[in-house]
């Protein structure tokens, strides 16, 4: 047998090992349980006018409604009517973590099968939404930030596993990604939208709605010029966010890009749930392992004190660990390289790792001081 | 075993989901292909009844018990002869009102003098001149 003969089939053996190890790589489901956490909202809120409508008398099939298929099966009202509400109640013990995997899975179903009911339930919030819980219902996320973990700790039985194979993780990412560069491209490929004729069209169509503003502001948005320019940059925002997430060194930048992003679209349009889903689904970004940083925190120091609680209220990902220091020592961060943070670019730091202030703390970082205590703590 | 139906399952998944953005491109109703604020196209229409004596009659007249406005309430369509937004595309906006023509067609057993549903659509296709095109729903059994 040649050289080459063996070498041909262990290149595709290696590139399958590396894949399936890849796959299947234990990881945090930190990220996962604070996302399925979060969806439970997102789903009460997209099924509110269904719930809404239905307890009125009203469902989808009393109006125009266009089946995917003949065969799909559709329910007496009142038992669809129910299903709405088992599906709310579903969503909410999904949230609490409460049956965790049975409760993920019921959600899941549900408003997968009322999504395919019709042609005219669709909308890409919905489909993300049903991607979403979808991949959460395969993900063993309720190990931890639920009623269940606290159930088993109570009843004195063994914590399970919080990491588990990184797939849905990745799976995520990739739908998340999937998201704006989908939307990116569309527009991308589009001379209509590229050169800025869509958004100045829908703003000249909306004028009635810009009275509020001052009349210089309706002058430049209603300026054809304007949405030539206008029109890249959202295009391109919309590519940087699905590029920059998979990079480390882009992906604080493009998070806190897409969180701008998305606050500009509930602000102009009606998206139903995409605004909050499309910021929650952000969380998946984070480096899947827990616990691998130190907070050093003077316990002597009322302030220093809350500003420890308030670390371990906000640390959802949990990522830190907070560990005293000796009295009169500055706040302290050791970062997972090793780098250590004093003082204010200490804090700027940690509020930046946090979920609910990353967003403000970000810019922080790029501020010359902080940026010089982060390269000499990395000497 | 397990390693295997993992590998499937996430190829499976990024496969069709790629699927589904490309179908995006010529498809009516774009499912999973994530095409957000495609257009700023507009339409409107005129949606007539034509009877079996040959008259039609527009829709907004309600008509043996019914409504337009209430047997097609979604996706913009309750009122046809305001011009509108087509919010996911114009070909997707077309398609709901074609099927809708279609449905109420067939889903208003009182009515013994409708032959078909007419739709004679304007629309403006983003900045492009209008464009008129006529829909037609099927023509309803025992009405001659």
């Amino acid at each position: 047998m040649s050289a080459a003969a063996v070498g041909g089939p262990a290149r595709p053996r290696r590139l399958n090992a590396a894949f399936d190890e890849l796959l299947g790589r234990p990881v945090s489901m930190r990220a996962l349980a604070l996302l399925r956490v979060l969806a439970g909202p997102a789903v009460l809120l997209h099924l509110w006018p269904f719930l809404t409508d239905a307890l009125d008398g009203h469902v989808y099939s009393d109006s125009f409604y266009e089946p995917y298929a003949s065969w799909y099966p559709e329910l007496p009202d009142a038992l669809y009517a129910g299903l709405l509400a088992l599906a709310a109640l579903a969503a909410v013990a999904m949230s609490l973590g409460f049956l965790t995997r049975v409760a993920t899975a019921a959600t899941f179903a549900v408003v997968a099968y009322n999504l395919f009911l019709s042609t005219t339930h669709f909308h890409n919030n919905r489909a993300y939404l049903v991607v979403v819980l979808g991949l959460l219902a395969v993900a063993p996320c309720g190990r931890e930030l639920s009623v269940d973990a606290w159930r088993r700790r109570r009843a004195g039985r063994p914590e399970l596993g919080r990491s588990a194979p990184a797939w849905p993780l990745w799976l995520l990412r990739f739908e998340c990604a999937v998201v704006y560069g989908a939307s990116g491209l569309s527009k991308l490929l589009d001379p209509d939208w590229f050169g800025g004729t869509v958004t100045w069209q829908r703003v000249v169509q909306a004028r009635d709605e810009l009275d509020s503003l001052p009349d210089w502001a309706v002058s430049v948005l209603t300026d054809r010029s304007f949405h030539t320019g206008a029109a890249k940059l959202i295009v391109l925002t919309e590519l940087f966010i699905a590029v920059g997430l998979w990079s480390r060194r882009t992906r604080y930048a493009a998070v806190w890009v897409a969180v701008v992003f998305h606050l500009a679209i509930e602000g102009s349009a009606s998206v139903q749930v995409f605004s909050y889903l499309g910021i929650a689904v952000l969380v998946v970004w984070a480096v899947p392992s827990t616990r691998d940083r130190l907070v050093r925190i003077d316990p002597s120091g009322a302030g220093m004190r809350r500003l420890g609680g308030l670390v371990r209220a906000l640390d959802w990902l949990a990522r830190f660990r907070v560990e005293p220091a000796p009295a009169g020592s500055p706040l302290e961060v050791v970062d997972r390289d090793g780098a250590v943070l004093r003082g204010a670019p200490a804090l700027a730091f940690i509020l930046s790792r946090l979920p609910l202030t990353a967003w403000f703390a970000l810019p922080l970082l790029l501020l010359p001081s902080v940026r010089r205590a982060r390269r000499a703590s990395e000497r | 075993m397990r390693v295997a139906a993992r590998r499937v399952v996430v190829l499976a998944v990024v496969l069709l989901q790629l699927v589904f953005v490309a179908r995006g491109y010529w498809s009516d109703h774009k499912e999973f292909a994530f095409q957000m604020f495609p257009e700023s196209s507009t339409w409107r229409a005129r949606v007539v009844r034509v009877t079996a004596d040959g008259r039609r009659v527009a829709v907004e007249r309600p008509w043996a018990g019914y409504r337009w406005d209430e047997l097609v309430s979604v996706r913009g369509l309750g009122y046809p002869s305001v011009r509108h937004h087509a919010d996911a595309g114009l070909d997707n906006q077309l398609a709901f009102l074609d099927a809708a023509l279609d449905w109420v067609a067939s889903h208003t057993p009182r009515d013994r003098e409708t032959r078909y549903l007419e739709a004679t659509v304007r629309s403006w296709h983003n900045a492009d001149p209008p464009r008129v095109e006529v829909l037609r729903s099927g023509v309803r059994e025992g009405v001659r």
